[in-house]
């Protein structure tokens, strides 16, 4: 019996080393994956922080500037840059601004009456009209596009924000339809039949019960509503002909064939402020964009 | 009887109802989609530059398509962008978020990270920063002579013009990434346990657990990156500065449709590439779609 | 087959310990279950056997050999997980075989283990179907074939059953049970059941709060219950409880008191264990608890709940002290709600503990 127990102590002092070594490699391991992460990061990222920087350099140190971070810091492409244009970039920011905020508000009510009715509301017709919505999605822009400039040339529309606002307040957008039914659908139905009970019409379970409720998904929806929006190029390219109806992607690039576009730290400096929105709008709303993202190739 | 009258008045008040939360997306479906889809069928068969009337052609406009040596190259570049672009692109993001899905601590911030350039990539400012980047003297050939080489003229040459454009839909990995990640948070970990248990080591664990289960989402990511490769266009057209070139390299077929319609006013043969665009783009998602029961498992 | 011994075994999450000090025998060919309230550690010792957690301190010995560093696939150790994990997309027969196909064994030896295990298992007409075509039970059957497969020396259960319903647990409980002693393996089996424990175990093994309470058979379990948590624990319905004092303690047995009440009564337990005057807990179970007043000592109730089960009733009555004792008699009971009733205390059936630790004062062998 005491051979068995010195036995046992020696046991246990050998698993305690093999143990700590054992933690040792796991330690290095994780190590090893956090500093590769650590490179992938700076290696993706570094493109953009070269940018950042260079906007801060004067002109004749931005074509030998390969460092994220500037050697000196100076405002004056932002200033410069700002102004360059007869029209300065405050116009283009408001243009961009009103067309953001009207196809939000736009895009995220008119979705979420469709989906409403597709979700909670029984009519004739739903599975057709459903089916026909899902479908919508696979159609390219670029199929409706000449018809739609045509009537919206017949209607006078060229060169103002509404052929770009108009469809987002008719609920083109298939794609936040099709979200906000998906959540709808986690709604309970007793909270509505309840209601429904009570006597409350379809008109007052939406404003009272599945809007309060939603915030989640109509949060999302406006935050894509905006990054889409914000970022939209084609359509504007299409329909704001005239520079001072120009939104800020527009602008940007109509800087960069300019004269004042050569000045290389100006237009990093104006691209800088161009993405700032969006930038901003990721880093206070991380959690809600990231989860919209994922969200997206998970409900199928 | 009394139950049938008020029953038939129920369903009688939603569908009315219906139709009223309907009635935006109801018109913008008739008079932004369905009305356009098929007056771009019907101009496909004309001869249309907006300042005259349509004039029918029949077939002429395909006849051209066929012969048009721009045409064939606009196909041939958005089918290599995409055979290029797709595969690398969700290689890139399912390696990240295999790396990043042991719950690694700061794996929030990684994550957030490498989406930042999925998230800014669309935008003009980043088409106008990779122009600056590759250009002949732009910044990756400054990096590069600090190591001694001496790299192209990448966006000026037209071998290698395209393929910056995907090294740009690359570098977006972090959208399908994030999907990726949270279908591999779907897998129950007591697989991977009772896989321990037989014997399987990591890289069998990969091949026969976590690959097979995640098919659904590649699946996914696969359709939803092809038709968004097929769609690109804001960066073809500023990297190329909107000619698609150099030698129409950079071409894509969404870029040789705007020519054909904006610059050159060919509204009739525009739209029959639309349509040429949405038959690929719906043919191929046929095809994924019909295959997808030969290689993707679905949960019940 | 073989023989397990945990020796002082520790887990802890960062300073917590979740696993004290454990030290237990798993005997070659018996069936031993842990069983404990949830939280108790139950699993995670079992996964420490497995090698799905790492042992923070003390030894895990398998036939002898120290297993605390080998992977969990050599340890030649099978586990049925409580979800099952079967692999969703692979066939009855490749999630038979994956196991064996990893360690590359033949072909023919393979096919031969899946035949066996599937016939032993009676899944042989599902070999081809998916898991999510399968039944609860089928599912269990095919988690238990895929640990059969392998030959192990040691099988482990994670709560298998407690995703069936009622009915088909009973029946899977023979299965189990008969199964173990056709393969003669030694099976370690977790559960929150004590049911499943009485029935199934050779051994039984209480946890709570990551300490052993008590290692027995269920009879020894059930009859000699080490501290008041296993006499609560184990049995059903549960054991009474009532408070006592002791009044008088001689060579042969320690009178106590029922507090609040003019019961007394004599339990032949070691004397030298209790002082006059201390607190202690009166322990019977509701079989022994006599309806009508039979017994060494009397106690007056008054009725306040009769469950009528068909075989036996329950009757709840409350004593002077406010406390409920529930006496079980068999047949139908003609016991009214309010009755007052006379519930009889034989002492030898009484136990003693501790209100201290909750030890219990050990008998005297009569």
């Amino acid at each position: 019996m005491s051979d068995a127990a010195l036995d046992i102590a020696g046991l246990r002092a050998r698993l305690a080393g093999s143990r700590a070594r054992a933690h040792r490699l796991h330690r290095l391991h994780r190590l090893l994956r956090h500093c590769g992460l650590v490179v992938l990061c700076a290696a993706a990222l570094y493109p953009l922080l070269w940018m950042v920087a260079a906007s801060f350099l004067p002109e004749d140190e931005i074509l030998t500037a390969i460092s994220p971070i500037p050697k000196s810091w100076s405002l004056h492409n932002y200033t410069a840059g700002w102004n360059a244009f007869d029209v300065s970039f405050t116009r283009f920011y408001l243009n961009s601004a009103l067309i953001a905020a009207i196809s939000v508000v736009g895009n995220v009510f008119a979705s979420s009456l469709a989906a409403f009715a597709f979700a909670r509301l029984r009519f004739p017709g739903r599975g057709l009209l459903f089916g026909l919505m899902l479908l919508t999605l696979m159609i390219p822009a670029h199929v409706t596009l000449i018809p739609q400039y045509v009537l919206f040339q017949n209607l006078d529309w060229i060169d103002s924000i509404l052929p770009l606002v108009v469809p987002k307040l008719l609920g083109c957008d298939a794609f936040f339809i099709f979200l906000m039914v998906q959540f709808f659908r986690t709604i309970p139905r007793e909270i509505e039949e309840a209601a429904r009970m009570d006597g409350c019409s379809p008109w007052r379970i939406y404003r009272r019960i599945i809007m309060p409720l939603s915030t989640p998904v109509l949060a999302t929806a406006a935050i894509f509503s905006f990054i889409f929006t914000w970022d939209d190029f084609f359509g504007p390219l299409i329909y704001l002909s005239s520079t001072e109806n120009f939104n800020v992607p527009l602008a940007l690039r109509a800087f960069a064939g300019s004269d004042e576009g050569s000045s290389l730290g100006q237009l990093f400096a104006m691209a800088t402020l161009s993405v700032m929105p969006v930038f901003l709008v990721f880093v206070f709303c991380q959690r809600l964009v990231i989860s919209g993202a994922a969200g997206l190739g998970l409900k199928r | 009887m009394r139950a049938g009258v008020l029953g038939s008045r129920r369903r009688y008040r939603d569908t009315w109802a219906a139709y009223g939360f309907l009635a935006p997306w109801l018109a913008g479906l008739l008079v932004l989609t369905l009305g356009p889809l098929a007056a771009s069928l019907y101009l496909s068969f004309t001869q249309f530059d907006l300042l005259d009337p349509p004039e029918w052609i029949g077939l002429e406009n395909y006849r051209q398509m066929a012969t048009d040596p721009r045409f064939w190259k606009a196909l041939r570049v958005s089918f290599t962008y995409v055979v290029l672009a797709v595969p690398l692109k969700l290689l890139a993001a399912l390696g990240l978020a295999m790396l990043l899905k042991q719950g690694l601590r700061l794996a929030v911030l990684y994550r957030a990270l490498l989406y930042l350039p999925s998230l800014l990539g669309a935008s003009v400012a980043v088409a106008l920063l990779w122009q600056r980047v590759f250009a002949g003297d732009g910044l990756l050939n400054h990096v590069l002579a600090a190591f001694g080489i001496t790299g192209a003229s990448w966006i000026s040459d037209p071998r290698y013009a395209l393929d910056t454009l995907v090294v740009l839909a690359v570098w977006q990995f972090g959208s399908p990434m994030i999907v990726f990640l949270a279908g591999l948070q779907q897998i129950p970990r007591d697989l991977y346990e009772a896989a321990g248990l037989d014997g399987a080591g990591a890289f069998r664990q990969f091949r026969r657990i976590t690959l097979p289960m995640l098919t659904p989402v590649i699946f996914f990511n696969l359709i939803f990156q092809t038709i968004e490769a097929l769609k690109a266009f804001t960066q073809a057209y500023v990297v190329s500065s909107g000619t698609g070139g150099p030698t129409d390299s950079t071409l894509f077929f969404t870029l040789y449709l705007y020519q054909e319609a904006f610059a050159h006013f060919h509204m009739g043969y525009a739209s029959a590439l639309a349509w040429v665009l949405m038959s690929i783009i719906g043919g191929l998602t046929a095809v994924m779609f019909a295959a997808q029961r030969y290689w993707v498992h679905y949960d019940e | 087959m073989a023989r397990g011994q945990l020796i002082d075994v520790e887990k802890r999450y960062g300073r917590h310990s979740v696993i004290h000090g454990a030290s237990l025998d798993l005997p070659d060919g018996e069936l031993t279950v842990f069983v404990g309230p949830s939280g108790c550690g139950k699993s995670t010792l079992l996964r420490m056997i497995a090698g799905l957690e790492e042992i923070d301190d003390g030894l895990f010995l398998l036939d002898g050999e120290p297993m605390n560093d080998v992977p969990p696939a050599r340890r030649g150790i099978a586990m049925v997980f409580q979800s099952y994990a079967l692999y969703p997309h692979m066939s009855v027969r490749q999630n038979l075989s994956f196991g064996l196909e990893t360690a590359r064994t033949p072909r023919g030896e393979i096919a031969a283990a899946v035949a066996r295990a599937s016939r032993i298992l009676r899944i042989e007409h599902l070999l081809d179907r998916k898991p999510r075509e399968l039944s609860g039970g089928q599912r269990q059957r095919v988690a238990i074939g895929r640990a059969i497969v392998r030959q192990p020396r040691m099988f482990l259960f994670d709560e298998p059953l407690s995703n069936l319903d009622a009915e088909l647990r009973q029946e899977m409980r023979v299965e189990i049970a008969r199964l173990q002693k056709e393969l003669a393996t030694t099976m370690v089996y977790v559960t929150h059941d004590q049911i499943e424990a009485m029935t199934m175990a050779d051994r039984i093994v209480v946890l709570r709060e990551g300490r052993i309470e008590q290692v027995g058979t269920p009879v020894a379990l059930y009859d000699h219950p080490d501290n008041q948590f296993v006499a609560g624990f184990i049995g059903s319905p549960r054991m009474n409880f009532h408070g006592a004092v002791v009044t008088s303690v001689d060579g042969s047995a320690v009178t106590v008191a029922l507090t609040g009440t003019t019961t007394q009564i004599a339990v032949p337990v070691a004397a030298q264990a209790a002082a006059i005057g201390e607190q202690l807990v009166l322990g019977i179970r509701p079989p022994n608890l006599h309806p009508s007043g039979q017994g060494d000592a009397e106690i007056a109730v008054e009725i306040t709940l009769v469950e009528q089960l068909g075989g036996n009733a329950l009757l709840y009555g409350r004593t002077e002290a406010g406390v409920d004792l529930v006496a079980q008699e068999p047949g139908h009971s003609a016991a009214q709600r309010g009755e007052r009733r006379v519930f009889g205390l034989p002492s030898a059936q009484c136990h003693l503990f501790r209100h201290s630790d909750g030890l219990a004062l050990p008998r005297r062998r009569s």
